[in-house]
Protein backbone atom coordinates (compact mmCIF):
# COMPACT_ATOMS: atom_id res chain seq x y z
CA UNK A 1 0.00 0.00 0.00
CA UNK A 2 1.20 3.53 -0.77
CA UNK A 3 2.20 5.48 2.33
CA UNK A 4 1.78 9.23 2.43
CA UNK A 5 3.49 11.38 5.06
CA UNK A 6 1.20 14.35 5.65
CA UNK A 7 2.94 17.31 7.27
CA UNK A 8 0.49 19.95 8.50
CA UNK A 9 0.44 22.01 11.68
CA UNK A 10 -3.28 22.88 11.64
CA UNK A 11 -5.10 20.11 13.46
CA UNK A 12 -8.40 20.44 11.62
CA UNK A 13 -6.81 20.52 8.20
CA UNK A 14 -4.64 17.57 9.13
CA UNK A 15 -7.72 15.55 10.03
CA UNK A 16 -9.51 16.56 6.86
CA UNK A 17 -6.62 15.60 4.59
CA UNK A 18 -5.99 12.39 6.49
CA UNK A 19 -9.58 11.22 6.15
CA UNK A 20 -9.81 12.16 2.47
CA UNK A 21 -6.58 10.39 1.59
CA UNK A 22 -7.41 7.30 3.64
CA UNK A 23 -10.75 7.21 1.88
CA UNK A 24 -8.85 7.06 -1.42
CA UNK A 25 -6.96 4.00 -0.20
CA UNK A 26 -3.66 5.52 0.95
CA UNK A 27 -1.92 4.68 4.18
CA UNK A 28 -1.44 8.05 5.93
CA UNK A 29 1.21 8.98 8.50
CA UNK A 30 1.04 12.50 9.96
CA UNK A 31 3.48 15.02 11.38
CA UNK A 32 2.66 18.46 12.78
CA UNK A 33 5.91 20.29 11.98
CA UNK A 34 9.10 19.95 9.94
CA UNK A 35 11.13 18.38 12.72
CA UNK A 36 8.59 15.67 13.34
CA UNK A 37 8.45 15.11 9.58
CA UNK A 38 12.19 14.36 9.50
CA UNK A 39 11.80 11.76 12.25
CA UNK A 40 8.81 10.14 10.56
CA UNK A 41 10.60 9.99 7.20
CA UNK A 42 13.45 8.04 8.77
CA UNK A 43 11.12 5.61 10.55
CA UNK A 44 8.39 5.06 7.99
CA UNK A 45 10.12 5.70 4.65
CA UNK A 46 6.93 7.02 3.03
CA UNK A 47 6.38 6.84 -0.73
CA UNK A 48 5.53 10.53 -0.91
CA UNK A 49 5.41 13.56 1.38
CA UNK A 50 2.77 16.31 1.39
CA UNK A 51 4.34 19.33 3.01
CA UNK A 52 2.86 22.51 4.41
CA UNK A 53 5.31 25.43 4.55
CA UNK A 54 4.37 27.72 7.44
CA UNK A 55 4.85 25.54 10.50
CA UNK A 56 6.42 25.90 13.96
CA UNK A 57 9.86 24.45 14.88
CA UNK A 58 10.99 23.84 11.29
CA UNK A 59 9.28 25.12 8.17
CA UNK A 60 8.37 22.93 5.24
CA UNK A 61 11.06 24.32 2.89
CA UNK A 62 13.89 23.47 5.26
CA UNK A 63 12.37 20.07 6.08
CA UNK A 64 12.09 19.31 2.36
CA UNK A 65 15.76 20.16 1.77
CA UNK A 66 16.81 17.94 4.64
CA UNK A 67 14.65 15.05 3.44
CA UNK A 68 16.21 15.36 0.00
CA UNK A 69 19.74 15.29 1.40
CA UNK A 70 19.06 11.89 3.01
CA UNK A 71 16.34 10.28 0.90
CA UNK A 72 16.63 11.41 -2.69
CA UNK A 73 13.97 9.01 -3.89
CA UNK A 74 11.08 10.35 -1.79
CA UNK A 75 9.06 12.93 -3.74
CA UNK A 76 7.61 15.97 -1.98
CA UNK A 77 4.49 17.97 -2.84
CA UNK A 78 4.24 21.42 -1.32
CA UNK A 79 0.74 22.15 -0.11
CA UNK A 80 0.49 25.72 1.13
CA UNK A 81 -2.05 28.53 1.38
CA UNK A 82 0.45 30.92 -0.23
CA UNK A 83 1.50 31.33 -3.85
CA UNK A 84 4.51 33.56 -3.17
CA UNK A 85 6.77 30.72 -2.03
CA UNK A 86 6.96 29.75 -5.69
CA UNK A 87 9.57 32.51 -6.03
CA UNK A 88 11.77 30.83 -3.44
CA UNK A 89 14.47 28.83 -5.22
CA UNK A 90 14.29 26.08 -2.61
CA UNK A 91 10.60 25.55 -3.36
CA UNK A 92 11.73 24.39 -6.82
CA UNK A 93 13.05 21.28 -5.08
CA UNK A 94 9.44 20.12 -4.71
CA UNK A 95 8.01 17.74 -7.28
CA UNK A 96 4.79 19.77 -7.31
CA UNK A 97 3.42 22.94 -5.74
CA UNK A 98 -0.26 23.00 -4.79
CA UNK A 99 -2.10 26.00 -3.35
CA UNK A 100 -4.48 24.83 -0.64
CA UNK A 101 -8.15 24.85 -1.36
CA UNK A 102 -11.22 23.29 0.26
CA UNK A 103 -11.47 21.13 -2.81
CA UNK A 104 -8.80 18.43 -2.82
CA UNK A 105 -8.95 17.26 -6.43
CA UNK A 106 -5.83 19.18 -7.54
CA UNK A 107 -3.78 17.74 -4.69
CA UNK A 108 -5.07 14.24 -5.35
CA UNK A 109 -4.31 14.60 -9.05
CA UNK A 110 -0.74 15.73 -8.29
CA UNK A 111 -0.22 12.80 -5.91
CA UNK A 112 -1.12 10.37 -8.69
CA UNK A 113 1.03 12.21 -11.22
CA UNK A 114 4.11 12.39 -8.98
CA UNK A 115 3.80 8.73 -7.95
CA UNK A 116 3.46 7.73 -11.61
CA UNK A 117 6.64 9.71 -12.47
CA UNK A 118 8.46 8.08 -9.59
CA UNK A 119 7.42 4.63 -10.79
CA UNK A 120 8.63 5.50 -14.29
CA UNK A 121 12.07 6.66 -13.01
CA UNK A 122 12.69 3.59 -10.88
CA UNK B 1 31.86 50.51 -23.17
CA UNK B 2 28.34 51.83 -22.83
CA UNK B 3 26.60 52.48 -19.55
CA UNK B 4 24.16 49.65 -20.05
CA UNK B 5 27.08 47.25 -20.34
CA UNK B 6 28.57 48.49 -17.10
CA UNK B 7 25.27 47.93 -15.38
CA UNK B 8 25.32 44.34 -16.60
CA UNK B 9 28.19 43.54 -14.27
CA UNK B 10 26.17 44.64 -11.30
CA UNK B 11 23.86 41.76 -12.08
CA UNK B 12 26.55 39.09 -11.84
CA UNK B 13 27.22 37.23 -8.61
CA UNK B 14 30.63 35.57 -8.51
CA UNK B 15 31.09 32.33 -6.64
CA UNK B 16 34.67 31.17 -6.08
CA UNK B 17 35.06 27.50 -5.21
CA UNK B 18 37.79 27.27 -2.60
CA UNK B 19 36.79 24.11 -0.78
CA UNK B 20 38.95 21.40 -2.35
CA UNK B 21 41.36 19.44 -0.17
CA UNK B 22 44.35 20.09 -2.40
CA UNK B 23 45.88 16.71 -1.57
CA UNK B 24 48.19 16.79 -4.56
CA UNK B 25 49.79 19.99 -3.26
CA UNK B 26 50.65 18.35 0.07
CA UNK B 27 52.67 19.35 2.15
CA UNK B 28 51.98 22.94 1.05
CA UNK B 29 48.33 22.29 1.95
CA UNK B 30 49.18 20.68 5.29
CA UNK B 31 48.00 23.75 7.19
CA UNK B 32 46.11 25.72 4.56
CA UNK B 33 43.54 25.47 1.79
CA UNK B 34 44.97 25.38 -1.73
CA UNK B 35 43.82 28.90 -2.69
CA UNK B 36 45.78 30.22 0.31
CA UNK B 37 49.09 28.67 -0.75
CA UNK B 38 51.69 31.45 -1.22
CA UNK B 39 52.65 32.17 -4.83
CA UNK B 40 55.12 34.46 -6.58
CA UNK B 41 56.77 35.75 -3.42
CA UNK B 42 54.04 37.97 -1.99
CA UNK B 43 50.77 36.56 -3.32
CA UNK B 44 48.38 33.73 -2.47
CA UNK B 45 46.99 31.66 -5.35
CA UNK B 46 43.46 33.08 -4.92
CA UNK B 47 44.74 36.66 -5.40
CA UNK B 48 44.90 36.17 -9.17
CA UNK B 49 41.24 35.18 -9.50
CA UNK B 50 40.14 37.88 -7.07
CA UNK B 51 42.20 40.50 -8.92
CA UNK B 52 40.49 39.44 -12.15
CA UNK B 53 37.13 40.05 -10.47
CA UNK B 54 38.16 43.43 -9.13
CA UNK B 55 39.67 44.52 -12.44
CA UNK B 56 36.57 43.27 -14.30
CA UNK B 57 34.29 45.33 -12.07
CA UNK B 58 32.71 42.29 -10.40
CA UNK B 59 32.19 43.25 -6.78
CA UNK B 60 29.72 40.78 -5.41
CA UNK B 61 31.82 37.79 -4.52
CA UNK B 62 31.28 34.79 -2.31
CA UNK B 63 34.14 32.43 -1.58
CA UNK B 64 32.97 28.94 -0.62
CA UNK B 65 35.47 27.48 1.82
CA UNK B 66 35.59 24.15 3.56
CA UNK B 67 38.86 22.51 4.64
CA UNK B 68 41.57 24.29 6.61
CA UNK B 69 40.14 27.67 5.80
CA UNK B 70 41.73 29.63 8.64
CA UNK B 71 44.64 31.13 6.72
CA UNK B 72 42.41 31.81 3.70
CA UNK B 73 39.87 33.61 5.89
CA UNK B 74 42.65 35.64 7.43
CA UNK B 75 44.12 36.54 4.07
CA UNK B 76 40.73 37.66 2.72
CA UNK B 77 40.09 39.70 5.84
CA UNK B 78 43.47 41.42 5.81
CA UNK B 79 44.00 41.82 2.08
CA UNK B 80 40.61 41.95 0.46
CA UNK B 81 38.60 44.15 2.74
CA UNK B 82 38.34 46.69 -0.08
CA UNK B 83 34.71 46.39 -1.10
CA UNK B 84 32.19 48.97 -0.01
CA UNK B 85 29.12 47.46 1.58
CA UNK B 86 27.28 50.75 1.27
CA UNK B 87 27.53 50.40 -2.51
CA UNK B 88 26.29 46.83 -2.26
CA UNK B 89 29.76 45.45 -2.97
CA UNK B 90 31.05 42.59 -0.90
CA UNK B 91 33.34 39.64 -0.55
CA UNK B 92 32.00 37.01 1.82
CA UNK B 93 33.58 33.74 2.72
CA UNK B 94 31.04 31.04 3.48
CA UNK B 95 31.88 27.72 5.11
CA UNK B 96 29.25 24.95 4.83
CA UNK B 97 26.15 26.20 6.68
CA UNK B 98 24.45 22.80 6.90
CA UNK B 99 21.28 24.68 6.20
CA UNK B 100 19.69 22.26 3.77
CA UNK B 101 21.92 19.28 4.38
CA UNK B 102 23.89 18.08 7.36
CA UNK B 103 26.81 17.09 5.17
CA UNK B 104 29.89 18.88 3.88
CA UNK B 105 30.09 19.83 0.22
CA UNK B 106 29.87 16.65 -1.86
CA UNK B 107 31.11 18.25 -5.09
CA UNK B 108 31.28 21.56 -6.93
CA UNK B 109 27.59 21.55 -7.86
CA UNK B 110 26.58 20.57 -4.33
CA UNK B 111 28.62 23.46 -2.93
CA UNK B 112 26.54 25.88 -4.99
CA UNK B 113 23.30 24.02 -4.23
CA UNK B 114 23.95 24.29 -0.50
CA UNK B 115 24.25 28.06 -0.97
CA UNK B 116 21.01 28.43 -2.87
CA UNK B 117 19.77 30.91 -0.27
CA UNK B 118 22.60 33.26 -1.22
CA UNK B 119 21.40 33.19 -4.83
CA UNK B 120 17.86 33.74 -3.70
CA UNK B 121 18.76 36.71 -1.54
CA UNK B 122 20.88 38.36 -4.24
CA UNK B 123 18.66 37.46 -7.23
CA UNK B 124 21.48 38.04 -9.75
CA UNK B 125 20.78 37.75 -13.45
CA UNK B 126 23.92 35.66 -13.95
CA UNK B 127 26.23 33.63 -11.76
CA UNK B 128 29.94 33.36 -12.54
CA UNK B 129 31.54 30.27 -11.06
CA UNK B 130 35.32 30.31 -10.68
CA UNK B 131 38.06 28.22 -9.10
CA UNK B 132 40.29 29.61 -6.42
CA UNK B 133 43.40 27.83 -7.73
CA UNK B 134 44.12 29.13 -11.22
CA UNK B 135 46.78 31.60 -12.34
CA UNK B 136 45.64 33.80 -15.23
CA UNK B 137 44.43 37.24 -16.18
CA UNK B 138 41.01 37.48 -17.69
CA UNK B 139 38.49 40.22 -18.27
CA UNK B 140 35.22 38.51 -17.38
CA UNK B 141 33.26 41.42 -18.90
CA UNK B 142 34.16 40.21 -22.37
CA UNK B 143 32.83 36.77 -21.51
CA UNK B 144 29.60 38.31 -20.17
CA UNK B 145 29.11 40.27 -23.39
CA UNK B 146 29.71 37.09 -25.41
CA UNK B 147 27.18 35.26 -23.20
CA UNK B 148 24.59 37.97 -23.84
CA UNK B 149 25.29 38.10 -27.57
CA UNK B 150 24.82 34.37 -27.92
CA UNK B 151 21.70 34.40 -25.72
CA UNK B 152 23.36 31.53 -23.91
CA UNK B 153 22.08 29.68 -20.85
CA UNK B 154 25.63 28.74 -19.93
CA UNK B 155 28.98 29.92 -21.26
CA UNK B 156 32.20 28.06 -20.51
CA UNK B 157 35.61 29.68 -20.97
CA UNK B 158 37.87 27.38 -23.00
CA UNK B 159 41.34 27.31 -24.44
CA UNK B 160 43.65 25.07 -26.45
CA UNK B 161 45.89 22.83 -24.38
CA UNK B 162 48.51 20.35 -25.65
CA UNK B 163 46.84 17.12 -26.72
CA UNK B 164 48.70 14.96 -24.18
CA UNK B 165 47.49 17.17 -21.31
CA UNK B 166 43.87 16.93 -22.46
CA UNK B 167 43.07 14.03 -20.15
CA UNK B 168 43.28 16.36 -17.14
CA UNK B 169 40.46 18.60 -18.40
CA UNK B 170 36.91 18.70 -19.69
CA UNK B 171 37.31 18.49 -23.47
CA UNK B 172 34.92 20.39 -25.67
CA UNK B 173 33.66 20.17 -29.22
CA UNK B 174 31.84 23.12 -30.77
CA UNK B 175 30.03 23.95 -33.98
CA UNK B 176 31.06 26.95 -36.12
CA UNK B 177 28.98 29.27 -33.90
CA UNK B 178 30.92 28.22 -30.75
CA UNK B 179 27.95 26.28 -29.46
CA UNK B 180 29.10 23.26 -27.49
CA UNK B 181 28.02 19.99 -29.08
CA UNK B 182 30.25 17.59 -27.18
CA UNK B 183 31.71 17.56 -23.67
CA UNK B 184 33.91 14.83 -22.22
CA UNK B 185 35.25 15.17 -18.68
CA UNK B 186 38.86 13.98 -18.44
CA UNK B 187 38.77 11.62 -21.45
CA UNK B 188 41.50 8.99 -21.82
CA UNK B 189 41.90 9.90 -25.52
CA UNK B 190 41.14 13.61 -26.04
CA UNK B 191 39.84 14.62 -29.46
CA UNK B 192 42.30 16.90 -31.30
CA UNK B 193 41.20 20.35 -32.35
CA UNK B 194 39.98 20.48 -36.00
CA UNK B 195 42.45 23.28 -36.82
CA UNK B 196 45.49 21.89 -35.06
CA UNK B 197 46.03 18.17 -34.35
CA UNK B 198 48.54 18.89 -31.57
CA UNK B 199 46.08 20.64 -29.30
CA UNK B 200 42.64 20.02 -27.85
CA UNK B 201 39.98 22.47 -26.72
CA UNK B 202 39.65 22.37 -22.93
CA UNK B 203 37.29 23.84 -20.36
CA UNK B 204 39.01 26.16 -17.90
CA UNK B 205 36.38 25.52 -15.22
CA UNK B 206 35.00 29.05 -15.59
CA UNK B 207 31.22 28.97 -15.93
CA UNK B 208 28.78 31.82 -16.52
CA UNK B 209 25.20 30.68 -15.92
CA UNK B 210 21.86 32.39 -16.18
CA UNK B 211 20.68 32.13 -12.59
CA UNK B 212 17.45 30.27 -13.24
CA UNK B 213 19.19 27.75 -15.47
CA UNK B 214 21.78 27.17 -12.77
CA UNK B 215 19.23 26.75 -9.99
CA UNK B 216 17.17 24.27 -11.97
CA UNK B 217 20.27 22.30 -12.90
CA UNK B 218 21.69 22.04 -9.39
CA UNK B 219 18.32 21.08 -7.92
CA UNK B 220 17.89 18.42 -10.60
CA UNK B 221 21.37 17.14 -9.80
CA UNK B 222 20.76 17.20 -6.04
CA UNK B 223 17.88 14.77 -6.54
CA UNK B 224 20.06 12.19 -8.24
CA UNK B 225 22.87 10.02 -7.05
CA UNK B 226 25.74 11.63 -8.92
CA UNK B 227 29.15 13.07 -8.06
CA UNK B 228 27.42 16.47 -7.88
CA UNK B 229 30.13 17.92 -10.07
CA UNK B 230 29.74 20.56 -12.79
CA UNK B 231 32.24 18.89 -15.14
CA UNK B 232 31.11 15.31 -14.61
CA UNK B 233 27.35 15.71 -14.25
CA UNK B 234 25.76 19.10 -14.86
CA UNK B 235 27.43 20.19 -18.09
CA UNK B 236 27.37 16.91 -20.07
CA UNK B 237 23.63 16.76 -19.41
CA UNK B 238 22.97 20.41 -20.11
CA UNK B 239 24.55 20.62 -23.58
CA UNK B 240 21.65 18.60 -25.00
CA UNK B 241 18.83 20.68 -23.59
CA UNK B 242 20.22 24.21 -23.18
CA UNK B 243 22.18 26.82 -25.12
CA UNK B 244 25.73 26.13 -23.95
CA UNK B 245 28.56 28.11 -25.57
CA UNK B 246 32.34 28.02 -25.47
CA UNK B 247 34.03 31.37 -24.95
CA UNK B 248 37.55 31.25 -26.39
CA UNK B 249 39.83 32.67 -23.70
CA UNK B 250 42.15 35.49 -24.61
CA UNK B 251 44.78 36.66 -22.22
CA UNK B 252 44.44 40.20 -20.90
CA UNK B 253 47.97 41.00 -22.11
CA UNK B 254 48.82 38.68 -24.82
CA UNK B 255 46.51 37.40 -27.49
CA UNK B 256 48.98 35.02 -29.11
CA UNK B 257 49.95 33.14 -26.02
CA UNK B 258 47.10 32.74 -23.58
CA UNK B 259 48.45 32.12 -20.11
CA UNK B 260 46.36 30.01 -17.80
CA UNK B 261 47.65 27.50 -15.28
CA UNK B 262 45.73 25.09 -13.11
CA UNK B 263 47.84 24.68 -9.98
CA UNK B 264 46.89 21.06 -9.51
CA UNK B 265 50.20 19.47 -8.54
CA UNK B 266 53.47 20.40 -6.85
CA UNK B 267 55.25 20.23 -10.21
CA UNK B 268 52.67 22.56 -11.80
CA UNK B 269 53.02 24.87 -8.82
CA UNK B 270 56.79 25.00 -9.13
CA UNK B 271 56.68 25.52 -12.90
CA UNK B 272 54.10 28.33 -12.71
CA UNK B 273 56.25 30.11 -10.13
CA UNK B 274 59.32 29.68 -12.32
CA UNK B 275 57.38 31.29 -15.20
CA UNK B 276 57.60 34.55 -13.25
CA UNK B 277 61.40 34.68 -13.16
CA UNK B 278 62.04 34.06 -16.83
CA UNK B 279 63.84 36.87 -18.63
CA UNK B 280 60.65 37.77 -20.45
CA UNK B 281 57.87 36.17 -18.38
CA UNK B 282 54.84 34.71 -20.10
CA UNK B 283 52.85 36.00 -17.16
CA UNK B 284 53.32 39.69 -16.43
CA UNK B 285 52.73 40.83 -12.85
CA UNK B 286 54.02 44.33 -13.61
CA UNK B 287 51.06 45.44 -15.73
CA UNK B 288 49.67 48.61 -14.19
CA UNK B 289 46.43 48.23 -16.11
CA UNK B 290 45.74 44.90 -14.46
CA UNK B 291 47.14 45.12 -10.93
CA UNK B 292 47.35 41.96 -8.85
CA UNK B 293 46.30 42.76 -5.31
CA UNK B 294 47.34 40.97 -2.15
CA UNK B 295 47.88 41.46 1.56
CA UNK B 296 51.36 42.63 2.47
CA UNK B 297 52.70 42.94 5.96
CA UNK B 298 55.03 45.88 6.61
CA UNK B 299 58.62 44.90 5.87
CA UNK B 300 61.73 47.00 5.32
CA UNK B 301 63.20 46.93 1.78
CA UNK B 302 65.23 43.98 0.58
CA UNK B 303 68.97 44.31 1.21
CA UNK B 304 72.15 42.72 0.01
CA UNK B 305 75.41 42.67 1.97
CA UNK B 306 78.98 42.59 0.71
CA UNK B 307 81.00 40.39 3.03
CA UNK B 308 84.50 41.88 2.88
CA UNK B 309 85.60 40.52 6.26
CA UNK B 310 85.62 36.98 4.91
CA UNK B 311 88.92 35.47 3.85
CA UNK B 312 87.69 35.34 0.26
CA UNK B 313 85.63 38.50 -0.15
CA UNK B 314 82.15 37.58 -1.12
CA UNK B 315 79.73 39.60 -3.26
CA UNK B 316 76.08 38.71 -3.63
CA UNK B 317 75.00 37.52 -6.99
CA UNK B 318 71.26 37.66 -7.67
CA UNK B 319 70.14 36.65 -11.15
CA UNK B 320 66.64 36.20 -12.66
CA UNK B 321 64.96 36.23 -9.28
CA UNK B 322 62.14 37.84 -7.37
CA UNK B 323 63.25 39.18 -3.97
CA UNK B 324 60.54 40.44 -1.59
CA UNK B 325 60.76 42.98 1.20
CA UNK B 326 62.59 42.26 4.43
CA UNK B 327 65.09 39.84 2.84
CA UNK B 328 68.78 40.15 3.64
CA UNK B 329 71.17 38.32 1.35
CA UNK B 330 74.76 38.36 2.54
CA UNK B 331 77.49 37.14 0.26
CA UNK B 332 75.35 34.44 -1.36
CA UNK B 333 74.29 33.41 -4.83
CA UNK B 334 70.59 33.35 -5.77
CA UNK B 335 69.62 32.36 -9.29
CA UNK B 336 66.17 31.70 -10.77
CA UNK B 337 64.48 31.94 -7.37
CA UNK B 338 61.41 33.39 -5.77
CA UNK B 339 62.08 34.78 -2.32
CA UNK B 340 59.10 35.70 -0.13
CA UNK B 341 59.48 38.42 2.51
CA UNK B 342 61.73 38.18 5.54
CA UNK B 343 64.35 35.67 4.42
CA UNK B 344 68.01 35.56 5.40
CA UNK B 345 70.63 33.97 3.19
CA UNK B 346 74.07 33.73 4.76
CA UNK B 347 77.50 33.76 3.07
CA UNK B 348 78.70 31.10 0.64
CA UNK B 349 75.22 29.69 0.17
CA UNK B 350 73.88 29.02 -3.31
CA UNK B 351 70.23 28.70 -4.21
CA UNK B 352 69.02 27.77 -7.66
CA UNK B 353 65.53 27.44 -9.21
CA UNK B 354 63.77 27.41 -5.86
CA UNK B 355 60.78 28.91 -4.10
CA UNK B 356 61.57 30.11 -0.60
CA UNK B 357 58.70 31.24 1.61
CA UNK B 358 58.46 33.75 4.44
CA UNK B 359 60.67 33.72 7.49
CA UNK B 360 63.12 31.11 6.21
CA UNK B 361 66.69 31.28 7.49
CA UNK B 362 69.36 29.83 5.27
CA UNK B 363 72.70 29.32 7.02
CA UNK B 364 76.24 29.40 5.63
CA UNK B 365 77.52 27.26 2.85
CA UNK B 366 74.08 25.83 2.10
CA UNK B 367 73.28 24.49 -1.36
CA UNK B 368 69.68 24.34 -2.54
CA UNK B 369 68.47 23.37 -6.00
CA UNK B 370 64.93 22.90 -7.40
CA UNK B 371 63.24 23.07 -4.02
CA UNK B 372 60.22 24.57 -2.35
CA UNK B 373 60.95 25.64 1.24
CA UNK B 374 57.72 26.45 3.09
CA UNK B 375 57.48 29.10 5.82
CA UNK B 376 59.58 29.37 8.97
CA UNK B 377 62.24 26.77 8.30
CA UNK B 378 65.84 27.12 9.49
CA UNK B 379 68.27 25.51 7.08
CA UNK B 380 71.42 24.75 9.08
CA UNK B 381 74.94 25.53 7.84
CA UNK B 382 76.45 23.20 5.21
CA UNK B 383 73.19 21.49 4.35
CA UNK B 384 72.40 20.42 0.76
CA UNK B 385 68.89 20.06 -0.62
CA UNK B 386 68.10 18.94 -4.15
CA UNK B 387 71.41 17.21 -4.93
CA UNK B 388 70.82 13.69 -3.66
CA UNK B 389 67.37 12.34 -4.40
CA UNK B 390 67.72 9.32 -2.16
CA UNK B 391 68.86 11.34 0.81
CA UNK B 392 66.21 14.03 0.23
CA UNK B 393 63.45 11.41 0.04
CA UNK B 394 64.27 10.28 3.57
CA UNK B 395 63.24 13.62 5.04
CA UNK B 396 61.22 15.53 2.50
CA UNK B 397 58.55 15.19 -0.17
CA UNK B 398 60.18 14.72 -3.58
CA UNK B 399 58.01 14.99 -6.70
CA UNK B 400 58.24 12.86 -9.84
CA UNK B 401 60.23 15.53 -11.59
CA UNK B 402 62.57 15.81 -8.60
CA UNK B 403 61.33 18.97 -6.86
CA UNK B 404 62.08 18.76 -3.12
CA UNK B 405 59.47 20.19 -0.78
CA UNK B 406 60.34 21.09 2.82
CA UNK B 407 57.21 21.50 4.89
CA UNK B 408 56.30 24.50 7.01
CA UNK B 409 58.12 24.91 10.34
CA UNK B 410 60.07 21.69 9.85
CA UNK B 411 62.93 21.30 12.32
CA UNK B 412 66.16 20.41 10.63
CA UNK B 413 68.66 20.96 13.40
Amino acid sequence: MTTILLVEDDKNQRLLYEQELKHDGYDVVTASDGKEALEKVQKQLPDIVIMDINMPKMDGIEAMGRILSKNKAIPVIINTAYTNYKDSFMSWVADAYVVKSSELSELKGKIKEVLANKAKDS
Amino acid sequence: MSLSNIQTYDKILTIILAGGQGERLYPLTKDRAKPAVPFGGIYRIIDFTLSNCLNSGLRKIVVLTQYKSFSLDRHLRLGWNVFNNELNEYIEQIPPQQRISDQWYQGTADAVYQNIYTLEKEQPEMVLILSGDHIYKMDYRKMALFHREKKADLTIACMDVPLDEGKRFGIIQTNEDNRIIGFHEKPSAPIPSPNNPEVTFASMGIYLFNTRTLVKAIIGDAKQNTNHDFGKNIIPEMIHSKRVYAYPFTDKNNNDLSYWRDIGTLDAYWKANMDLVQESPAFNIYDKDWPIRTYKAQYPPAKTVYQKDLPDERTDMIINSIVSGGCIISGAKVEGCILSPDIRVDPHSEIYDSIIMENVRIGRNVKIRKAIIDKSVNIPDNMSIGYDREEDSKHFTVTDSGIVVVRKEMHLI
